[in-house]
C-alpha cells in the first residue's frame, strides 16, 4: 500500500463524512526527529501497525508496537512517542471526531447506527480498558482498507458501508479487548475485576449488558457463570454493593438520604427506600436513627 | 414442624443451610463477597458487605424454603472462619475494613513475639502457633502502624461477632474463636493479660466470652418482621468453621483424624486436652470445657492444583476450569506412585503448619528428561497431599490416629482420597453430609435443644458414605520420595528467606 493521507476540508473524498478527521497510510523509511511529540487526543485515532516496529506512550504507559497490532486513542488520552521521534516502519490509521459526554460516554454522532445503550456499553469497556493495545488483530487492517477502498472507488452504496465499517471497528476492539483482558481459564480474576468497576463507579445505571460486555461474556452465559460463582444474578450482586455503601454512608450523618440514593445507584430515594427496607426491614431513616450518636 | 437455619461466614461466601430435625438438609444458598488485596500481605473484606449479603441469602432461603412449608425455626447456628479482626468505633461502626485469616501485614510484630522471653509462655496458655494471622497480631500492628484507628476503636471483633452485633445488639465471641484470636487463656477461659498487654488493650476492647451454646441476645424487632421469625427463635453464638467441621465429621473424642482440603487445607483430631507441642506448631481450640480440637493448617490445598491448571492446563479441548482439572486428574492416573521420581513443594502461599514458614516457595525437584507433563501434574497433587501427610505425621507424635475423616472438594476426590490412604496406610473414610461445616452446626445446635445429650452422641451419629483402604505396600513406596520431600522442606529455610525478599 502507498503513503497517501486524506484530510477533511481538503480532501473531496470526505466531504459527505464530516466525521472522519483523517485517514490515509504513513510509511517512514528513516528516523524522524521531533515528528511525533507527545499531544492529547481530540477525537478518537485507530492505528494499525503495517511494518516496523513502534515505541509509543499511549495514556500514562509506554507500548511497543508490531505488525498486527492495533493502538486506539480516546479524546483526551496522550498520544505520541516519549522521545518525539517517528520511528522507520509504516501504519495505517484513522482520525475520527469524537468528544466525550461527562467522563463516561463517547458520543458518535447520527452517522452511526450502533444503539444508545450499546454506545454506553462500548464506551465504558474502551474508558476502563487498560492498556488499549490490541495484539494481532489483522481484521482491523482488513477494516481500514476497505474504508480507503470505498472512498476511493465511491460506489454505490458506499457511505453506509464507510460508516458500518466506523461501527465495525469499534465493536471488533471492544470485544477483543474484553477477550484480551480476561483469560476464560480464570472467571475469579474476571469477576474481581467487574466488581472492582462496579464499586469505582457505583452511582451509574449499570445494565446487565454493560456488565457482561466488561467481562468478556455473552448475557446467557454471563449470568450463568455470576450466579454459579455468587449466588446472585448480576444485578442483585450489585444491590449487595449499593446496600453495603449505603449503610456505610448512612452512619454518617451528614449526607441527607436523597443524596446516598443517588450517590448508590438509585434511581430515586422513593426506590432506595423500598429495596433497602425490604433487604433489611428497616427505612433508611429508621436505620440512620438507631445507628446515629450525637458526640 | 422445627427447623434448624445453619451460617456459616466462610472466607469468600455466606453458606445458609436449613436442616430439619433429624439433620435431612431442607435447602441451602450462598452468597459471594469479595476479598480486596490493596496491597502485598493484604487481605481484607468489607463488614457491610458480608452482613448484607448474609441477610439477602437468609431471607431469600427463608422465603423460598422455609416459610412456604410452615417450617418453624427452633434456631440459627452461626459458624466462621477463624482470625479475622474488625475494629469498630465506641458505637460499634466499623472504622475500615476487616482483616481475614489470610491477612499477614501483622509479620513484624510475629517475629517480634516469637524471639521474645514470652514466646513459650504464650503458647502454653493459649495453645495457637505465633502467626501473623493471630488477632493479637493484628491489633498489634493497628497500634504500631495506625495509631488513629486504634485510638478510635472502642471494640475490636471478628466478623461474627460483628454480624451477631447487627442482629442482636450484643458483643460476644465463644470460647473456641477466641482461641483463634491468640488472646485467650484455654487453662483459665479467661482473655490473658500478658497477650492483651502485647497487644496493646484491655478486656473491656473485646466482646464478651461466652460458650458455644450461648444464645447471643434475642433478634431484634426489625430483622423478626423482615424475615419472619418469631422473638423466640435462638440465635446461638455457635462456632468456627474448623472446630464445626471436625464435629461433622464425626471425630469426637477418638482414635480418628479429620482432614479437610479446600482451596486450603487442616488435619485435626479431638482429646481432653491440649497438646503441648515443643516447637510450637499445633494449634489447640478449646469447644466445651475439657474438649479440645487440636491440629495443623495449610496454605496449600485444592487452590494450589487450581493454580497448576490455569496455567498449564489444557484449555483448548475444556470449556471451564472444572473440566480442565477433570482431564488433568485423568492423565495424573496414567502415572506410577511417586510421579517416576518428581517432586513438588507446595508452598506457592508460604506455609503454616508443620514448618510455619510464610516465606517458603514452590519447587519441583529431580526433573529428568524422561518426565513428561502427566508427570508433573501427579506430582502436585502427591506433593499438596505430602504437605497433608507431613501434618497427620507431627500430629501422630502426641496421638495415635487409626482412621482419617475425609472432607473438602479436593480430598474427597476419588484418586486423592485413595493417595491419602495410601500414604498415611490407614482406612480413609468419607461422610455422607459433604458439607460438613454446616452439618457440624445442626450438630451443635441439635445438642443445645436436647436432640442430643452431649457432642459426643451427636458426633456418633455421623453417617459414612465411602470408605477406602490403603493398597499394599503403597506406603513404603511413598515414603521413600516422602523423606525427601520433609528434608527439601526443612533445608531450604536460607533459601526461602531469599528467594521470598526477591519477589
Amino acid at each position: 500500500m502507498n503513503q497517501f493521507v486524506l484530510m477533511q476540508g481538503s480532501a473531496e473524498e470526505l466531504s459527505l463524512f464530516p466525521h472522519i478527521l483523517e485517514l490515509g497510510v504513513v510509511k517512514n523509511s528513516y528516523v524522524q526527529l521531533n515528528a511525533l511529540p507527545k499531544a492529547v487526543m481530540t477525537g478518537v485515532k485507530f492505528l494499525y501497525i503495517l511494518d516496523g516496529k513502534f515505541h509509543w506512550h499511549i495514556h500514562n504507559s509506554e507500548y511497543t508496537l508490531f505488525p498486527g497490532d492495533v493502538a486506539l486513542i480516546l479524546p483526551g488520552q496522550e498520544f505520541g512517542s516519549s522521545s518525539a521521534v517517528l520511528e522507520i516502519g509504516s501504519f495505517s490509521f484513522l482520525h475520527i471526531n469524537a468528544d466525550l459526554k461527562g467522563t463516561d460516554e463517547i458520543i458518535l454522532d447520527k452517522w452511526s447506527s450502533l444503539s444508545g445503550n450499546e454506545i454506553i456499553a462500548i464506551s465504558k469497556i474502551l474508558l476502563l480498558s487498560n492498556p488499549l493495545v490490541i495484539t494481532k488483530l489483522n481484521e482491523a487492517g482488513k477494516i481500514l482498507k476497505s474504508i480507503q477502498q470505498e472512498l476511493c472507488n465511491q460506489e454505490v452504496g458506499y457511505y453506509a458501508r464507510v460508516n458500518n465499517y466506523i461501527d465495525e471497528l469499534f465493536i471488533l476492539l471492544t470485544r477483543q479487548l474484553t477477550r484480551q483482558n480476561n483469560p476464560g481459564r480464570d472467571f475469579h480474576k474476571t469477576f474481581m475485576k467487574l466488581d472492582e468497576a462496579l464499586r469505582k463507579d457505583i452511582s451509574h445505571q449499570w445494565t446487565v449488558d454493560e456488565m457482561a460486555a466488561l467481562a468478556g461474556l455473552g448475557n446467557t452465559l454471563f449470568n450463568e457463570k455470576v450466579k454459579s460463582y455468587t449466588g446472585f444474578t448480576p444485578l442483585n450482586y450489585l444491590i449487595n454493593i449499593r446496600i453495603s455503601e449505603a449503610i456505610r454512608l448512612l452512619k454518617k450523618p451528614h449526607i441527607s438520604i436523597t443524596d446516598i440514593a443517588l450517590d448508590t445507584g438509585f434511581y430515586s430515594s422513593q426506590h432506595f427506600s423500598t429495596t433497602f427496607k425490604k433487604l433489611t426491614g428497616f427505612t433508611p431513616g429508621e436505620f440512620r436513627k438507631n445507628n446515629s450518636f450525637t458526640e | 414442624m422445627k427447623c434448624i437455619i445453619t451460617i456459616e461466614l466462610g472466607t469468600n461466601a455466606v453458606r445458609i443451610f436449613a436442616f430439619d430435625l433429624n439433620g435431612i438438609a431442607i435447602g441451602s444458598m450462598k452468597g459471594y463477597y469479595p476479598t480486596f488485596h490493596t496491597q502485598p500481605d493484604y487481605s481484607e473484606q468489607d463488614p457491610e458487605q458480608i452482613f448484607i449479603t448474609m441477610l439477602y441469602v437468609l431471607k431469600n432461603l427463608l422465603n423460598e424454603k422455609i416459610h412456604p412449608k410452615k417450617y418453624k425455626v427452633a434456631s440459627v447456628c452461626f459458624s466462621s472462619s477463624m482470625h479475622s479482626t474488625l475494629a469498630v468505633d465506641k458505637h460499634g461502626i466499623p472504622l475500615g475494613n476487616a482483616y481475614t485469616w489470610a491477612d499477614n501485614r501483622a509479620k513484624k510484630e510475629a517475629i517480634e513475639i516469637k524471639e521474645s522471653s514470652i514466646a513459650d509462655a504464650m503458647y502454653n496458655c493459649t495453645g495457637t502457633p505465633l502467626h501473623p494471622m493471630s488477632p493479637m497480631l493484628k491489633i498489634a500492628w493497628m497500634k504500631n502502624n495506625d495509631q488513629q484507628k486504634f485510638q478510635q476503636a472502642g471494640k475490636f471483633l471478628s466478623i461474627k461477632s460483628y454480624v451477631v452485633h447487627q442482629l442482636t445488639g450484643e458483643y460476644m465471641i465463644d470460647y473456641s474463636l477466641a482461641c483463634a484470636s491468640g488472646m485467650l487463656n484455654i487453662n483459665t477461659i479467661a482473655w490473658e493479660q500478658e497477650a492483651l498487654h502485647f497487644a496493646g488493650i484491655t478486656a473491656d476492647k473485646l466482646p464478651q466470652l461466652v460458650p458455644v451454646f450461648a444464645t447471643a441476645g434475642t433478634l431484634k424487632k426489625a430483622y423478626q418482621n423482615s424475615l419472619g421469625l418469631s422473638a423466640d427463635t435462638k440465635i446461638l453464638i455457635g462456632s468456627s468453621d474448623g472446630c464445626l467441621a471436625t464435629l461433622g465429621a464425626g471425630i469426637w473424642n477418638s482414635d480418628k483424624a479429620t482432614i479437610t482440603i479446600e482451596d486450603s487445607s487442616a488435619v485435626r483430631v479431638v482429646g481432653n486436652k491440649m497438646l503441648h507441642d515443643e516447637k510450637k506448631r499445633i494449634f489447640n481450640y478449646l469447644i466445651t470445657e475439657n474438649c479440645f480440637v487440636s491440629g495443623g493448617p495449610s496454605n496449600s490445598g485444592g487452590g494450589t492444583f487450581e493454580w497448576f491448571a490455569k496455567q498449564f492446563g489444557d484449555f483448548a479441548t475444556a470449556y471451564d476450569l472444572e473440566s480442565c482439572m477433570n482431564s488433568l486428574l485423568q492423565e495424573a492416573t496414567k502415572v506410577p506412585i511417586g510421579s517416576g521420581g518428581l517432586l513438588f513443594l507446595p508452598y506457592l502461599l508460604g506455609e503454616r503448619a508443620p514448618i510455619w514458614n510464610p516465606d517458603a516457595r514452590g519447587m519441583f525437584f529431580g526433573i529428568n528428561i524422561k518426565h513428561e507433563r502427566q508427570h508433573f501434574i501427579r506430582a502436585v497433587i502427591e506433593g499438596i497431599l505430602y504437605e497433608i501427610y507431613s501434618i497427620g505425621k507431627m500430629l501422630a507424635e502426641h496421638r495415635h490416629i487409626s482412621a482419617l475423616s475425609v472432607n473438602g472438594s479436593f480430598a474427597t476426590i476419588p484418586f486423592c482420597a485413595q493417595m491419602i490412604a495410601d500414604m498415611f496406610n490407614k482406612p480413609v473414610h468419607i461422610t455422607k453430609n459433604s458439607n460438613s461445616v454446616s452439618f457440624g452446626a445442626f450438630l451443635l445446635a441439635a445438642t443445645e435443644m436436647g436432640i442430643f445429650k452431649s457432642l459426643d452422641e451427636a458426633a456418633a451419629q455421623i453417617e459414612i458414605a465411602d470408605s477406602y483402604t490403603p493398597g499394599e505396600n503403597h506406603h513404603h513406596t511413598y515414603m521413600k520420595y516422602y523423606g525427601i520431600f520433609e528434608s527439601l522442606s526443612n533445608k531450604l529455610g536460607d533459601e526461602f528467606a531469599r528467594i521470598a525478599e526477591l519477589q
